[in-house]
C-alpha cells in the first residue's frame, strides 16, 4: 500500500457536474471495499475509474447504481439525491448500466434483448396490454425500429434473431451497450467493457463510445487497463485497495509519481 | 410428574431428531458439494426401511444387520441418482432442472412403492420394540437406545471425516470452490459421487431405525422431508453444524408439540418454523455468507 | 385462426364423446389445463419454481364453496370472492418469497402448500376436515323469462362454461405475454440482477404473476367444487402441486400453449389406457423425470423437432 499522494480536488467546469458522489464508503464483513470515496463526472464528458483489481471500482459502480447502498456519504445525479433509491428506479432518472460479468438474457434474441431495455419508456394504456389496440401497435413499431437503430450503431444488425447466449464474446459486449441504452440515458455506467475482446473490438468500442459522447450522453468507464482510457476519457480517477488515489486529466494522470509507483510498471506506457 | 414428562418427550425428541439429522445431514452435503437438491432424497428413506424390513423378513437376518443392508440399499440408490440425473443435467446449466427431475423421481418411487407394497401400513417389529427400560418413570425402549447410539456415532464418525481426512477437507473445499478445488488435484467428479453414495446411505439406514417407530407405508418418506427441508433451512445448507443442532431442535419441537398440543399441528408448527426463518435468516442458524457476484 | 380451431373442438367434443364418463374427463381436462395455466405464467414466463400451486387451487375451492354454503352468497360471487382471495394468497406467498431466489422459493412455496392443506385438513370447524363438504350444487342455471335456457347439471353445458372460461384465460394470458408485460417477465426470469438495470422492478412483478397465476388456480378451484360436487382436503394434497408442474414441463413451459397440451396429454393419457390407471401418478413421475433429462421443452420441442424434419429440403446439408 503507498503513501496517498495529495488528491487533487475536481475541476470546477462552470457547469455543474451531472453526476456528484461525496464521501462513499462501503465495507463488507469489516473490509473497506470504498473508502472515502468522491468525484464529480460533468455533462457529456468521459470519465473513468482506474485502478488494479480490487480497488473497488466494480463496488463503487454498484454503489452509483444502486445495487448497494453505501454505508455513508452520498450520490447525486443531476442535483438530485439518490440515496435509498433502488437500482430500477435509478433508471428512471436516466441511469443505465453494463456488468462486468456480461449478464444478457441468453434464451432471447438479440433484438428482444434490446427491446426488453424500452421497459421504462412504454406508452401504452393498461387495457391495450390485454387487448392489442393502436396504441400498442405503434408502441411495438417504434419499439422495433428504435431497437434496430441501437444494433446498427454497434454493428449486430446482421444479427437480430439469433440467441444472445449464442453471441461471440465481443458481440455479447456490444449487444450488453444497445440494451442498456434502449433506456435512454443521460448517464451511462459500463464495468470493464474491454475485458476479453482483441485489439480490434477495443478499437470499435472506443470509437462507440467517443460517439455517445457527442451525442450528449455522459459516460463512466471503470477499467483495470490504463491505456485504454487514455485516448478517450476526459477525466480519470485512480482508485487503489478502495481509496482515492488521484483525479485528473489523462496526462497529470500519466505524469503523477503515486499513481507509478501503485501501478509499478504494469500498465502504464 | 410434570418434569417426568418433560424428559420423557425430551429422550423423544433425541431419538427421532436425532434420525432427522441423519436425513438432513444428506441432503445438507448433497446442497454444500453440489448446490442441488435431490427431492427423491426421503424416498431413499422409505426404500431403505422396506428393505430391512424384508431383509429381516424373508432372509431372517437380524435386526442390526438389516441396518446395514438398508445403508447399502442406500448406497447404491444415491449412486443411481447421481449417475442417471445429477450428473448428465450438470452439463445443461439450469440449476432448476434437476430439482425437478426428482421431483418425478420421487413421486415415481412412491407410487411404485405402494403399487408393491399397498397402502396398508407394515408392522415392524423388531426384538428391541417390546424391550423396555424403566428409569425415574421414564420408558425408553431399546429400540430408542440403539437408534440413538448407532446415529450419534454414525454422526461422530462423519463430522470426524470431515473435519479430519483429507477426503473430508477435499468435500469442503469442493462445497466452497469447485474449480479451485479441481485445480488442486481433486477430481470433483468423484467426490460428487461420494457425497450422493454417503448422503444416501444415511438416509436408508435412517429408514431402517424410523420404520419401528413410525408408520411404514409407502408414504413415510413424506412425512421425513417436510422437517428434513425445515432443519436444512434453519441450520443453514452445507452446514454440518447447523444441521445437527436444527434436527435435534426439530425433534424436540415434535415431541412437545405432540404432547402439549396436537400431533396434527406438528407440520404446521415446523414449517412454520421453517417460513419464519426463510424470512429473517434464509442462510440458517450457523450460517455462512454465499455472496452473489455482480 | 387457431382459436377457431379449437372453439371449434371444444363446441364438437361432447358431442362426438357423448357419454357420462368422457365428458366428465373432458370437464377435468378443461380445469386441469387452467391449472396449468396459471403455474406456466409463474415458473414458464417469470421462473418462479412455485411448488405450491395446489394450495391456491384448493382455496379458491373451499373460499367459494364455504361462502356458498355457510353464507349462502350467490354463486358468482363467491366465484370472484375465491379468485380474489386465491390470488391475495398467491401475492401474499410472493412478497413473503420476494428475496428468496431459486431452492429457497420452491421450499418456501412447499411449505405454504403444506401449511395449506394441513389447515384444510385440521380446521375441522370450518371445512369439516377429512370428512369434506358435500351437496356443492354447479352453477345456477341461465334464466331468462322464466324458461331455463341453460342448465349447467347438463355436463355438456357446464364443459362449455369451463371451457369457455379457460379459453378467455387463455387469450388473456396469451395477450400479456406478447405484450410488454411478457418481455419484462422473461427478462426477470432470465437475470433480475441486469433486469433491474434496465428499470424492471423484480419484486413488483414477481408479486403480480404470483397473483395472477395463483387467481386462474383460484377460479379452477370454483370450477372443480361445483363440478364435483364434494370437498375434501386431500384434491388438494401436496401431490396435487407436482401433477400440475409435470403437465407444464412435459407440455414445454414458458410457451403457453404447451401446458396446454400437457394438462390435456397426462388427464386422457391414463384413462386411454386403461389398466395403467393405478399407475397414473407413476407415469406422471416418470414422464416429468424422463422429459426434464431428455426433452426439456416438452412437447413443444418436440413439434418444432418433427416441423424441422417435415421441412422441404432447403438448404444443403
Amino acid at each position: 500500500m503507498t503513501q496517498a499522494a495529495v488528491a487533487e480536488p475536481p475541476v470546477a467546469t462552470g457547469t455543474a457536474p451531472l453526476l456528484r458522489a461525496e464521501n462513499l464508503h462501503k465495507s463488507f464483513g469489516g473490509v473497506h471495499a470504498v473508502f472515502d470515496i468522491s468525484l464529480d463526472v460533468s455533462n457529456g464528458s468521459i470519465f473513468a475509474i482506474i485502478g488494479p483489481n480490487g480497488a473497488g471500482k466494480s463496488t463503487l459502480l454498484n454503489l452509483i447504481s444502486g445495487i448497494y447502498q453505501p454505508d455513508s456519504g452520498s450520490i447525486s445525479l443531476d442535483g438530485q439525491d439518490l440515496s435509498g433509491m433502488r437500482a430500477h428506479r435509478r433508471v428512471r432518472l436516466g441511469l443505465a448500466r453494463t456488468f462486468q460479468k456480461i449478464r444478457l438474457f441468453k434464451q432471447l434474441s438479440v433484438l428482444d434483448n434490446v427491446i426488453a431495455g424500452f421497459h421504462v419508456h412504454h406508452n401504452i394504456p393498461a387495457w391495450q396490454y390485454v387487448i392489442h389496440g393502436t396504441a400498442f401497435t405503434r408502441d411495438r413499431q417504434q419499439c422495433r425500429e428504435e431497437a434496430l437503430r441501437l444494433l446498427e450503431f454497434f454493428g449486430m444488425g446482421a444479427r437480430l434473431n439469433v440467441f444472445a447466449g449464442e453471441l461471440s464474446y465481443g458481440e455479447q459486449r456490444m449487444l450488453e451497450l444497445a440494451r442498456s441504452l434502449a433506456t435512454n440515458p443521460r448517464l451511462l455506467l459500463v464495468d470493464e467493457p474491454a475485458a476479453g475482446l482483441n485489439a480490434a473490438e477495443v478499437d470499435v468500442l472506443l470509437d462507440r463510445i467517443r460517439t455517445l459522447r457527442s451525442r450528449g450522453i455522459t459516460v463512466v468507464v471503470v477499467e483495470h487497463n490504463m491505456d485504454l482510457v487514455m485516448n478517450v476519457a476526459d477525466r480519470i480517477m485512480v482508485m487503489d485497495y478502495g481509496r482515492h488515489l488521484f483525479q485528473g486529466t489523462p496526462l497529470e494522470v500519466q505524469k503523477n509519481p503515486a499513481v507509478i509507483a501503485a501501478y509499478l510498471g504494469g500498465e502504464l506506457s | 410428574m410434570t418434569t417426568t414428562i418433560v424428559l420423557q418427550q425430551a429422550i423423544n425428541g433425541v431419538v427421532f431428531g436425532s434420525l432427522y439429522v441423519l436425513v438432513a445431514l444428506g441432503l445438507t452435503l448433497i446442497y454444500g458439494v453440489l448446490v442441488q437438491i435431490n427431492f427423491a432424497h426421503a424416498d431413499f428413506v422409505t426404500l431403505g426401511a422396506f428393505a430391512a424390513y424384508f431383509f429381516m423378513h424373508l432372509i431372517g437376518a437380524g435386526y442390526i444387520l438389516s441396518i446395514g443392508a438398508a445403508f447399502l440399499v442406500g448406497a447404491a440408490l444415491g449412486w443411481l441418482i447421481n449417475a442417471s440425473i445429477f450428473t448428465p443435467l450438470r452439463r445443461k446449466g439450469n440449476e432448476l432442472l434437476p430439482l425437478i427431475a426428482t421431483i418425478g423421481v420421487s413421486v415415481m418411487m412412491q407410487n411404485l412403492m405402494l403399487a408393491w407394497f399397498g397402502p396398508i401400513p407394515y408392522a415392524f417389529e423388531t426384538q428391541y420394540s417390546s424391550q423396555v427400560i424403566r428409569f425415574a418413570g421414564i420408558f425408553v425402549s431399546w429400540q430408542n437406545i440403539i437408534i440413538i447410539a448407532v446415529s450419534s456415532v454414525t454422526i461422530a464418525l462423519l463430522y470426524a471425516f470431515m473435519k479430519f481426512t483429507f477426503l473430508g477437507k477435499a468435500l469442503r473445499a469442493v462445497s466452497q470452490d469447485r474449480e479451485t478445488a479441481g485445480l488442486m488435484g481433486i477430481n470433483p467428479n468423484y467426490l460428487i459421487m461420494l457425497t450422493f453414495v454417503i448422503a444416501s446411505a444415511l438416509a436408508g439406514m435412517a429408514g431402517a431405525m424410523l420404520a419401528p417407530v413410525l408408520v411404514l407405508t409407502p408414504f413415510a418418506g413424506t412425512s421425513v422431508i417436510v422437517k428434513a427441508f425445515a432443519i436444512v433451512i434453519i441450520g443453514g445448507f452445507g452446514n454440518v453444524e447447523g444441521t445437527i443442532l436444527a434436527g435435534l431442535i426439530v425433534g424436540l419441537i415434535e415431541s412437545y408439540t405432540t404432547q402439549f398440543l396436537d400431533p396434527g399441528l406438528i407440520d404446521i408448527v415446523v414449517f412454520a418454523l421453517l417460513l419464519l426463518m426463510l424470512a429473517i435468516k434464509p442462510t440458517g442458524l450457523i450460517a455462512e455468507r454465499r455472496e452473489e457476484n455482480v | 385462426m387457431g382459436f377457431l380451431f379449437a372453439a371449434l373442438c371444444i363446441i364438437a367434443l361432447p358431442l362426438i364423446f357423448n357419454d357420462t364418463y368422457w365428458r366428465t374427463n373432458l370437464t377435468i381436462c378443461a380445469i386441469n389445463v387452467l391449472l396449468a395455466l396459471g403455474l406456466d405464467f409463474i415458473l414458464g414466463y417469470t421462473g418462479q419454481l412455485n411448488l405450491g400451486h395446489s394450495a391456491f387451487y384448493g382455496l379458491g375451492a373451499y373460499v367459494s364453496t364455504l361462502l356458498i354454503v355457510k353464507l349462502g352468497i350467490p354463486f358468482w360471487a363467491a366465484f370472484a370472492a375465491g379468485v380474489a382471495f386465491a390470488g391475495l394468497a398467491g401475492m401474499f406467498l410472493s412478497l413473503f418469497a420476494v428475496r428468496l431466489r431459486g431452492h429457497y422459493l420452491a421450499i418456501a412455496s412447499l411449505g405454504f402448500a403444506v401449511i395449506i392443506y394441513q389447515v384444510l385438513l385440521n380446521w375441522i370447524s370450518l371445512t369439516q376436515g377429512p370428512l369434506g363438504i358435500y351437496g356443492i350444487s354447479p352453477p345456477p342455471a341461465i334464466v331468462v323469462g322464466g324458461t331455463v335456457i341453460v342448465d349447467f347439471r347438463n355436463l355438456t353445458a357446464f364443459f362449455y362454461l369451463v371451457s369457455g372460461f379457460t379459453m378467455l384465460v387463455y387469450l388473456l394470458l396469451d395477450q400479456l405475454v406478447r405484450s410488454p408485460v411478457g418481455e419484462t417477465l422473461t427478462a426477470i426470469r432470465e437475470d433480475e440482477v441486469s433486469a433491474a438495470s434496465l428499470g424492471i422492478n423484480g419484486a413488483a412483478w414477481k408479486v403480480f404473476a404470483f397473483g395472477l397465476g395463483a387467481a386462474v388456480a383460484g377460479a379452477a378451484g370454483c370450477f372443480y367444487a361445483s363440478f364435483v360436487g364434494t370437498l375434501v382436503p386431500d384434491a388438494f394434497y401436496v401431490s396435487e402441486a407436482f401433477t400440475i408442474l409435470a403437465m407444464v414441463i412435459v407440455g414445454g413451459m414458458g410457451t403457453l400453449i404447451g401446458p396446454v397440451f400437457g394438462a390435456i396429454l397426462l388427464t386422457l393419457l391414463p384413462e386411454i389406457l386403461r389398466g395403467i390407471g393405478d399407475l397414473r401418478l407413476v407415469v406422471y413421475g416418470a414422464a416429468l423425470t424422463f422429459v426434464v433429462l431428455f426433452m426439456p421443452g416438452g412437447l413443444v420441442q418436440a413439434a418444432r423437432m418433427v416441423q424441422e424434419k417435415l421441412r422441404p429440403a432447403g438448404r444443403g446439408p
